[in-house]
């Protein structure tokens, strides 16, 4: 590879929230970025070149990143005239390794919802055989709505010095997608011992009762890796709404669905009957610090 | 002479069709050929599920969507006449997020989308603007990237958090809290003061003549000079009318349409297709050729944005720049760079006006889903102008959904008689350079516009 490997940024249909999650990195990690990596177009940051000059050059790219869902119907969609998969796959044919950024490019997310257009899906099931037989590297999916913009930079960086990246089996990196966004969560005692937030707005109590909060069945590392460098949604009271996750979006996302009031998803490989004996248990106590305010500020 | 230029570098992507005589564009259209149906997404899903959905209509002022979802569910409340208690502290912590937001989106978008453009007008000089490669790019995109890092605090995230919900918002800082959140709003306030303005923010905020241009230092210097050099004083004028929809954030509702501001009402808001594609029919009319609608207010087409908020609000400085330089694109980009200094101190103001003892969420009494059928609109004001959504739910449902955006009002369609707001400060355009900038002054928001 290329001491600066090229990168091209392709948007299909997107809101562009990826692109501002990326520009929302930690300002020396995209230092570092911009500095190890020749970012040779973006539609909404490069002045220097055009898509379809890039297209009809014999330049290679190293890495083709995809933002946005992914159409054959013009009607509603079109890139510089071309269909985005039209477009995808020319861009493809020149690539070496593919990654889709964000839920719409990995699956359709949020965009293949538009019923009236049918023909909404992700990269992957975008590729004709010819682009899709020339790639040596699955593509790699980043879910996420928008994608942690560290994922990005750390999934472009092990390929970088590897050559190659271990994926899950929806085509995601392991090291990121193995474990679930509510490790290191920092309302993880009360889920231990039961202990619900009766409402939105406060540190305390768990959302994973009536919030609706996927934490426990969405593999991401939002807990770990914090947004922004400094925070989540859980942390600050906002439930998980699974959005790394293949039925991203769901119906009913800000509640829980439950059955004689018990949720009717358990966490992730916990039986039902694990769950409930779990609950039982911890419910016969009563710990009176789970129920006081975690912060006492004098009047 | 007809030329057609695909515009990037404008949060998406549009075609600028310009119609020349004699070197002089004499008629403009600009096209906007991309569409998400979101308000078709949001039929028939779970009220609440809106919180989720709006805010990525748009991946630079989903915030402002959020809060105006959330006004237009609680007006749902209001117009089915159930009570609905929302605390001081929690309209408090949504300002907040709008107004860092906003900030975010003005910084970025001086930087990354109109100064390489103006600073290219000089060729050589100001290389220091150039996009990607140019120091103060980078510069900016790391005090955006900074001050953003405030509104994780209370929203957990951004882009793309719902924190905000009927009834109140969803976090509940500390005071640690809200002054790390003052501490990277006195970061950006030191941006602005070195390397935007020149000057100490108290002093840029008693500027209130058109002499004070020459008080500028920094980056904003290096515009006025570019700007007098390259006659951007003289493009760029419309209409001269202005909207604002929303008091929030201290901006004032109302409307100018010849010299004194007057009061708005929603209902004199109409919305037309003449000219927008239609996603229910396959044959398309030929005279359509965007999927932007076409806004009026009382017949008439009005500008919204920074500019509209400092005209319509008496921005002292910017009023006496206009007074001399009218809705130049001069005056245009000079008012939203203005609003970052007001934002700034306004962010400061609310962050000290919150009172942690309260509530930050009032349950409602009853749940969005059980009240049989009502319908409200929600208004706000977004980096961009004024942003309307309108809500229709039925049986538990979301009946039917209209977002109005603020690109809309400025880069839709015009009439059979009239141009469109951008159309109009297009044509007269000599170049098409100069027609590009003109169309970057309004901030086009190509996700927004068609959404």
């Amino acid at each position: 590879m290329r001491i600066k490997p090229k990168v091209l940024w392709f948007q299909g249909i997107t809101c562009n929230g990826n692109t501002h999650s990326l520009l929302c990195a930690n300002p020396n990690r995209l230092e570092l970025f911009l500095n190890s990596f020749d970012l040779i177009y973006h539609p909404s940051l490069t002045t220097h070149s055009n898509l379809l000059d890039i297209i009809n050059s014999n330049e290679g790219i190293d890495f083709l990143l995809i933002e946005g869902a992914i159409s054959n119907n013009t009607d509603f969609f079109s890139i510089s005239n071309s269909s985005t998969k039209d477009l995808l796959n020319k861009l493809v044919q020149k690539s070496t390794y593919v990654v889709a950024v964000g839920s719409c490019a990995s699956y359709g997310g949020i965009h293949a919802k538009f019923e009236l257009n049918e023909d909404i899906t992700g990269v992957q099931n975008s590729l004709d055989k010819r682009a899709a037989t020339r790639l040596k590297h699955k593509v790699i999916n980043l879910t996420g709505c928008p994608v942690h913009p560290e994922w990005i930079l750390q999934t472009l960086f092990i390929v970088k010095s590897h050559g190659k990246i271990q994926l899950d089996d929806e085509n995601r990196p392991v090291e990121m997608y193995s474990t679930l966004a509510h490790h290191g969560c920092t309302r993880n005692e009360y889920f231990e011992w039961k202990v619900e937030s009766d409402h939105y707005g406060t540190k305390e109590g768990c959302l994973f009762y009536d919030q609706g909060c996927r934490g426990p069945m969405t593999k991401s590392s939002c807990n770990k890796i914090l947004w922004n460098d400094v925070n989540s949604k859980t942390r600050v009271g906002m439930p998980c709404i699974g959005c790394t996750e293949l039925d991203f979006p769901r119906e009913n996302m800000l509640e829980t669905k439950k059955h004689i009031g018990i949720p009717f998803e358990t966490p992730l490989g916990i039986s039902k009957r694990a769950y409930l004996s779990l609950t039982g248990v911890a419910k016969t106590f009563k710990i009176n610090r789970l129920q006081d305010k975690l912060i006492k500020y004098d009047d | 002479m007809k030329t057609v230029d695909i515009i990037e570098r404008i949060e998406g992507e549009a075609h600028l069709k310009l119609d020349w005589r004699n070197g002089v564009v004499k008629d403009s259209r600009i096209e906007f050929l991309n569409f998400r149906g979101f308000e078709y997404i949001l039929e028939g899903k779970a009220p609440l599920d809106a919180l989720v959905y709006t805010p990525r209509i748009c991946g630079i002022c989903g915030q402002a969507h959020l809060l105006a979802t959330v006004n237009a569910l609680e007006n749902l409340y209001k117009n089915a006449n159930i009570d609905l208690e929302v605390t001081k502290k929690a309209k408090l912590l949504r300002e907040l997020g709008l107004a860092i937001e906003i900030l975010d989106s003005h910084i970025k978008w001086f930087y990354m989308f109109i100064m390489p453009d103006v600073a290219s007008l000089s060729q050589g000089k100001y290389k220091d603007y150039q996009a990607m490669n140019g120091s103060k790019w980078l510069d900016a995109i790391k005090v955006a990237s900074d001050t953003m890092k405030g509104l994780a605090i209370i929203g957990g995230q951004w882009p793309h958090t719902s924190y905000m919900i009927p009834g109140g918002v969803m976090c509940d800082p500390t005071l640690l809290e809200l002054a790390t959140i003052e501490n990277y709003i006195d970061q950006a306030i030191m941006f602005f003061e070195k390397n935007l303005s020149g000057v100490s923010i108290s002093d840029y905020m008693s500027f209130n003549s058109v002499s004070n241009l020459d008080d500028l230092r920094a980056d904003l210097k290096d515009f006025k000079d570019l700007s007098f050099e390259h006659g951007l004083t003289n493009i760029g004028k419309s209409y001269d009318k202005f909207f604002v929809i929303s008091d929030m954030l201290g901006f004032k509702s109302g409307r100018i349409k010849l010299i004194n501001a007057g009061k708005i009402n929603l209902d004199k808001i109409k919305e037309s297709d003449e000219f927008s594609f239609d996603a229910k029919d396959k044959k398309q009319n030929k005279k359509k050729y965007s999927w932007a609608k076409t806004v009026k207010y009382d017949e008439n087409f009005f500008e919204t944005g920074p500019l509209a908020r400092a005209m319509v609000g008496g921005r002292k400085f910017i009023k006496s720049i206009h007074k001399e330089y009218d809705d130049s694109v001069f005056t245009r980009v000079m008012a939203r760079m203005d609003e970052m200094a007001y934002l700034l101190q306004k962010c400061k103001r609310i962050i000290k006006a919150v009172d942690i003892s309260e509530p930050s969420f009032i349950k409602p009494k009853i749940k969005l889903k059980d009240i049989y059928y009502a319908k409200a609109v929600g208004s706000i004001e977004a980096a961009r102008g004024s942003l309307m959504h309108e809500v229709e739910i039925e049986k538990g449902k979301i009946k039917s959904y209209n977002v109005i955006t603020p690109t809309v009002w400025n880069l839709g369609p015009g009439s059979k008689s009239e141009p469109g707001v951008a159309q109009k400060a297009i044509i007269g355009s000599k170049s098409l350079k100069e027609a590009t900038i003109t169309l970057r002054s309004f901030d086009v928001c190509s996700v927004c516009t068609t959404h």
